[in-house]
């Protein structure tokens, strides 16, 4: 039990884990890990928005679009530079978040929702019918993957084993800067925001300008899991964007509880694992989500891992 | 020109319904003033429109000698004047530290700064820590402020207030829902504070005998004018503030 409560412990246990299981699981769940693991990093993105900084935003689907087709049209242009897909990915959906962001942040919960929800609609009608540069409907497919030359060996991403040390690096890294970022003075101010964006403006914070930030570097991140996530599909598509996607990291977090740094990728864990059992028995898996949902919503109320977790720490201090 | 807090002519309405209306005062440096009216005599209103919760409708607001009419709140506190509120206004689900360092934060330009520890700020955190030495929080530093006492919270608040050590605060019936003891601890801390602090406290109030207890310099405010101002024995003795409403109070 007191090795459970380390704050330490638990972090240091799941990267070791996640770096052995390919060894240990099939070629299909390990890339089924890689796409957990990519929506981890957008879920826990999103959080810092609904769960820091109080936001609830529907149309992360955009900049992770963004970071998507930025890398699928880099990569047809010719750019192989792994780090520079990346930086550009992300650069690019700061940018855009910035924009959405002045236009969204002057709005409160359920109407921030639906202008977050407003830009993405917009976003994803562009992808789908700006047919000369985003292929439409079909989406842009990747046809070379970017290599790595790492210590004098060349590695290539089409073997999922490689795709997924690739993720689990860059994620790795993702992971760890938010968990700088929420842990810093800045990430200090989001949760008073969170808890009174009033108090925040009387002892003189510019409530406006901090949440464009923390939009911005929410969009950032999010964008670089679409990168990853154009690299693992091989292929840009419109769905990146469709307000459906952007449901998803809110399902997610709202499932591995919004209140704990990793719920979020947790609730990414969670939502894959539902959906590969319930596939077994029905094609429709949205509706059985639902119906899963609601008994967790209503008996996991900090979420499945917020709600496990605050249990652990309370025992420990009886 | 040594007045610290200036206001000139100020007047608001909500709609065609004017609140308050053609207020000026002047209060000077370090000054224990407070505006005192019944429930509903537009006091709450007057710090929101001298504070930047919204625009005065009319009128002119100068805190050190600069015009400060219609900033908003940040700025307003960027130029020195912090308040409370009437309704308690703080961080409920951040602890007691965390809740006076937010305004540190601020203050010294931190809150863009996406790396680091802040608690491994020596100088954020002892002044942190001194504000709360100064309203009897320390002890409780640690704590969620969701769970402490109704009087509690409000200290809470206090010390958000006084964190940045502004040069004027406004306080908002600052023991406003406090029982009698509460009540008391608040007046003894207010004038501690105020004392040769230099700070320039500027109080409302609806209870007399607080008012009386605390205030150098008093302005009583009827049907949203100013019915008079001065000592707490020149407002006792004024005849249009008895016929108000001190009344049988008073000569009781
Ligand atoms: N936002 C508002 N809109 C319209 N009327 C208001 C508003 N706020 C306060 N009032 C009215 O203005 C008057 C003064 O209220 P307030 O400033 O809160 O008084 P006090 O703080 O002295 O009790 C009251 O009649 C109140 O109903
Ligand atoms: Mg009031």
């Amino acid at each position: 039990m007191k090795l459970l409560r380390n704050r330490w412990f638990g972090p240091a246990v799941l990267t070791v884990l996640l770096l052995l299981a390919p060894l240990l699981i099939s070629t299909y769940s390990t890339m089924i890990l890689s796409e957990i693991l990519i929506m981890g990093l957008m879920a826990i993105s999103f959080n810092l928005l609904l769960g820091y900084t109080g936001l609830l935003s529907f149309g992360q689907g955009a900049f992770f679009g963004l970071g998507g087709y930025c890398a699928a049209l880099m990569l047809q242009a010719g750019y192989q530079n792994l780090f520079l897909l990346l930086l550009v990915g992300m650069l690019i959906s700061l940018l855009a978040a910035l924009v959405v962001g002045f236009f969204s942040v002057r709005l409160d919960e359920i109407f921030f929702a639906m202008i977050t929800l407003g830009f993405g609609m917009l976003f994803f009608s562009v992808a789908h019918n700006w047919l000369d540069v985003t292929g439409g409907s079909d989406g842009l497919p990747v046809f070379v993957l970017p290599s790595l030359n790492l210590f004098g060996t060349e590695l290539t991403f089409y073997d999922p084993l490689n795709m997924y040390y690739l993720v689990f690096s860059i994620v790795l890294v993702g992971v760890v800067l938010l968990w700088l970022i929420v842990h810093s003075p800045f990430g200090l101010i989001l949760k008073a925001m969170r808890e009174n964006k009033q108090r925040v403006s009387f002892v003189g914070g510019n409530v406006q300008l901090l949440r464009i930030v923390a939009f911005a570097i929410s969009g950032a991140f999010t964008g670089l899991a679409g990168v990853l996530f154009c690299l693992f599909n091989s292929m840009a598509t419109p769905e990146f964007m469709h307000w459906s996607f952007s449901a998803k990291p809110v399902i997610m977090s709202i499932i591995g509880g919004t209140g704990v740094f990793l719920g979020p990728l947790f609730g990414a864990g969670i939502f894959f694992l539902l959906e590969q059992v319930i596939i077994l028995f029905t094609e429709n898996w949205m509706l059985f989500l639902g119906i899963v949902l609601v008994p967790i919503v209503i008996f996991f109320p900090q979420g499945v891992f917020g709600t496990l977790r605050n249990k652990i720490f309370r025992e420990g201090a009886k | 020109m040594s007045d610290v807090l200036r206001i000139e002519n100020l007047g608001h309405s909500y709609g065609k319904f004017k609140v308050i209306e053609d207020i000026s005062l002047s209060i000077g440096k370090g000054e224990m003033s407070a505006l005192i009216g019944p429930n509903g005599a537009g006091k709450t209103t007057f710090y929101n429109a001298i504070s930047g919760h919204f625009p005065p409708t009319k009128g002119k607001v100068f805190l050190n000698g600069e015009e400060i009419t219609g900033l908003t709140s940040h700025k307003v506190v960027d130029k020195g004047m912090c308040r409370s509120f009437q309704i308690t206004n703080i961080f409920s689900e951040l602890t007691v530290l965390e809740n006076v360092i937010a305004p540190l934060i601020i203050q010294r330009g931190k809150h863009f700064k996406i790396y680091g520890n802040i608690f491994k700020d020596k100088q954020i955190v002892d002044s942190a820590m001194q504000t709360l030495e100064q309203v009897g929080l320390s002890d409780r530093a640690d704590q969620v402020v969701a769970n402490l006492a109704y009087g509690d919270k409000r200290l809470v608040e206090m010390a958000i207030v006084l964190a940045r050590k502004p040069s004027v605060v406004l306080l908002d019936e600052p023991t406003a829902g406090m029982n009698p003891e509460e009540t008391e601890n608040m007046i003894a801390l207010i004038k501690k504070l105020a004392t040769g602090s230099g700070t320039t406290f500027f109080i409302t109030e609806h209870d007399m005998k607080v008012v009386f207890s605390l205030a150098e310099k008093i302005y009583v405010l009827h049907q949203g004018h100013l019915l008079a101002q001065g000592s707490p024995e020149q407002i006792r003795s004024n005849e249009q503030v008895q016929e108000a409403y001190l009344g049988r109070k008073v000569h009781a």
